[in-house]
């Protein structure tokens, strides 16, 4: 990974993209900016940044839809910029595929160490790997293989996996991991937590509508069963 | 007791119209059925009688004249007995009784048949008066004359007639049964008994009728009215006719269109200032976000700037994020305003929250918590903490330290008792209290009771804001203050009630949680 995290900034409004290419460049982050979604496109296949930064109202196709083509062909992690943080943009925006989302009016630093957390999921930090049935965790080369292929994982979905696996058989609540794979605070927005099992449960389980591995425990929260 | 006898029961209460037309239409037609058929039986009544008694009377007459009047001064009781016997056999239908004198004082009787008819069946009254002999005058040719009698013996009327010969003749008396013609009336009254009676029943009937045609379009009208208050506007009547009462269903018509129009006229209104408001905080957030990134560009170089810029920049700073939460407040308000308000729910340990709200606003030194950690209910937890830091910073503002925030859960209000268990968070100061007169005022969107307090830095919008995100979860807020040992008012108290478990009100509002509804049960 590169030393100085390489960002791109996809907003249509002149003022946002300036002022959050100026406050992101403090901060100490190289920053590409796209004014639609068509141009963001273009430039992630030129420029392969570490992370993109999403608006969600886009003229021509909308951030969810570049969200989507993204997902088709890439793992990179994205963070989407919404207008609210209790609407169906922020369901559909995790459903298209986003690690994480802000809310706008966006204080630069809050933005910032949202960046970060979602970049440190990618970092390696132990060297075993474990196997669960059919699928096999390699935290070394922070690779999942299922039946020998290799799954192609968010590092958000990769993150979330490893800490499930960290403690299987051990139920652990939305805000826990939260605070361990987000990184948020105490108001951690749980649907982030549903959104990324599901699409982890999408690649992961033999039959994504009947869970084997990743169970839901009622009222509390996520288990990794280890399969008998 | 069946639906329809209840209805009929219903619909002739003491005091329905209903009833009040059927009591006045059967008394009117009873009293003229009673009064005509009085007077026919009374003329029929005196006719028949009449007939009859004349018949009797002229043929008992003119068999006295011819019979009586021709036997000898001193008839022999003999003769008496074959005359009135005679007098019976012509078929007139009464009996005859004959007195006379044999001798002076020596009174003999004659009757045509003793066994039906004897001198005591004759009243004394007339007795007397067929005795009685009158001074013969011009005007009054004889000295004794007819007199007549109804009377009743067992039960059956009888006419009584007597009169005496002129000249010391014997003295006549006849009865006749007048069984037969009170017979014919009796059959006659209990006609016309029948006859009031239907005129009665026709009267009830068509006073049914007539109720039904009044109060029909009545019933209309106050069904269509019961309608129009439960908010159908678009409730109209049918207008036919034009009597009194298609006026009114005319009225009602017209009123129930103005009323149509100016309500809709007034959601218009409403709707296009809250679309306003809306459009408005949303257009004010493009340039807040590029503001709001920018600022802390600027509050970094702070210490560096030019000590006459510096507070410039400060103000700015500062002046940014006010505005930033003022346009916050206001989309939230918009969103409550629209119903476009969502719950997002998860299982929240409150202790926890609690200590995680007020650590995040460094009030830990400035508030005490009283609460059992394990309380865990299932709510939305970025509104609890709205509510929260409102409630908690509003207390730190203007009342004073320490402030108390207690957590206890209690069974709901609810009757029997089976109501929800709810949670109750208490937020008490101890500030001056709230004025009375402010009281009722304390969630009201920018109410200030800032005359007498220092302009604060909120919005104006937090307590409404707290408020609303109670009433999303089903729970209320409660505003009060509390007294010490000597009644004084030593402080505001704030209690929020929230059910434990939102999830009904959740789903009510049609969004529901997807967290815990997992695919895999």
């Amino acid at each position: 990974m590169a030393p100085v995290p390489f960002l791109l900034l996809i907003e249509d409004d002149d003022a946002i993209r300036t002022a959050l290419e100026l406050s992101l460049s403090r901060q100490g982050h190289r920053v590409a900016t796209a004014a639609s979604g068509e141009d963001g496109l273009l430039l992630l296949k030129e420029q392969r940044p570490d992370l993109i930064v999403l608006d969600v109202m886009l003229p021509g196709i909308d951030g969810f839809e570049v969200c989507r083509r993204i997902r088709r062909t890439d793992q990179l992690p994205i963070i989407l910029l919404t207008a609210r943080s209790d609407d169906i943009d922020v369901v559909v925006g995790l459903e298209s595929g986003a690690d994480d989302y802000v809310v706008k009016p966006v204080q630069g630093r809050v933005l910032d160490a949202r960046i970060r957390a979602v970049l440190r999921r990618g970092e390696r930090e132990s060297t075993d790997s474990a196997t669960y049935g059919s699928l096999v965790i390699d935290r070394a080369a922070m690779t999942v293989t299922k039946n020998g292929l290799d799954l192609q994982l968010t590092p958000t979905e990769l993150r979330l996996l490893l800490e499930l696996s960290r403690r299987p058989g051990q139920a652990l609540s939305r805000q826990q991991l939260l605070r361990l794979v987000w990184e948020h605070d105490y108001l951690g927005d749980s649907r982030l937590v549903d959104a990324c099992v599901q699409r982890l449960r999408a690649k992961v389980e033999d039959v994504p509508s009947s869970p084997t591995l990743i169970r839901t425990v009622r009222g509390v929260g996520y288990r990794l069963d280890v399969p008998a | 007791m069946t639906k329809g006898n209840r209805g009929a029961f219903a619909r002739l209460r003491l005091s329905s119209l209903r009833l009040r037309l059927v009591v006045v239409f059967a008394l009117v037609a009873l009293t003229a059925a009673v009064s005509a058929s009085g007077i026919a039986y009374w003329l029929n009544r005196e006719a028949v009688l009449k007939r009859t008694q004349d018949s009797a009377l002229n043929d008992f007459r003119g068999e006295m004249q011819n019979r009586v009047a021709t036997l000898p001064l001193r008839p022999t009781q003999e003769d008496l007995r074959r005359t009135s016997e005679e007098m019976t056999e012509n078929g007139s239908g009464y009996q005859v009784l004959l007195l006379g004198e044999r001798a002076a004082g020596k009174p003999i009787v004659g009757a045509s048949d003793p066994d039906v008819f004897t001198l005591a069946d004759v009243p004394v009254a007339l007795r007397e008066a067929v005795g009685t002999r009158r001074p013969v005058t011009d005007a009054n040719p004889y000295a004794y004359h007819l007199f007549w009698q109804r009377t009743e013996r067992g039960g059956t009327p009888y006419l009584v007639g007597g009169t005496r010969i002129d000249g010391g003749g014997p003295t006549g008396y006849m009865f006749k049964s007048l069984a037969a013609e009170k017979a014919d009336l009796n059959s006659l009254s209990w006609s016309l008994g029948i006859a009031t009676g239907l005129a009665v029943i026709g009267s009830v009937l068509l006073a049914q009728v007539a109720a039904s045609t009044v109060l029909r379009p009545v019933r209309r009208l106050g069904e269509a009215a019961r309608q129009l208050g439960e908010g159908k506007l678009d409730t109209r009547l049918r207008v036919s006719g034009a009597d009194e009462l298609s006026d009114l269903s005319r009225t009602f018509n017209s009123a129930a269109e103005n009323l149509q129009k100016k309500v809709a006229d007034m959601s218009a209104r409403e709707e296009s200032s809250r679309r306003f408001v809306a459009d408005m905080s949303h257009e004010l957030r493009t340039p807040l976000t590029a503001l709001t990134a920018v600022t802390e560009v600027l509050e970094d170089e702070q210490d560096s700037l030019d000590p006459m810029i510096a507070p410039a920049v400060a103000l700015v700073v500062s002046e940014t994020r006010r505005l930033n939460n003022l346009v916050e407040n206001l989309m939230e308000v918009t969103r409550f305003d629209a119903g476009t308000a969502r719950l997002v729910l998860d299982d929240v340990d409150i202790a926890d929250q609690i200590t995680a709200c007020i650590d995040a606003r460094a009030w830990l030194d400035a508030v005490d918590l009283d609460a059992e950690r394990g309380i865990v209910c299932r709510l939305d937890p970025r509104r609890l903490d709205v509510i929260l830091a409102n409630l908690i910073g509003n207390a730190l503002k203007h009342g004073g330290s320490p402030v108390r925030v207690s957590v206890r859960t209690e069974q709901g209000a609810a009757e029997d008792g089976s109501g929800e268990e709810e949670l109750v968070v208490a937020v008490r100061d101890h500030g001056p209290g709230i004025p009375g007169e402010v009281l009722p005022h304390v969630f009201d969107r920018f109410y200030k009771a800032s005359a007498q307090r220092p302009r604060s830095d909120g919005s104006g919008l937090g307590l409404s804001i707290a408020m609303e995100n109670a009433l999303i979860h089903g729970g209320t807020i409660s505003a009060a203050n509390s007294t010490g040992e000597d009644g004084a008012v030593d402080g505001a108290v704030f209690v929020l009630r929230l059910p434990r478990d939102a999830s009904a009100v959740a789903r009510a509002l049609g969004t529901g949680s997807r967290q815990g509804e997992g695919t895999d049960e």
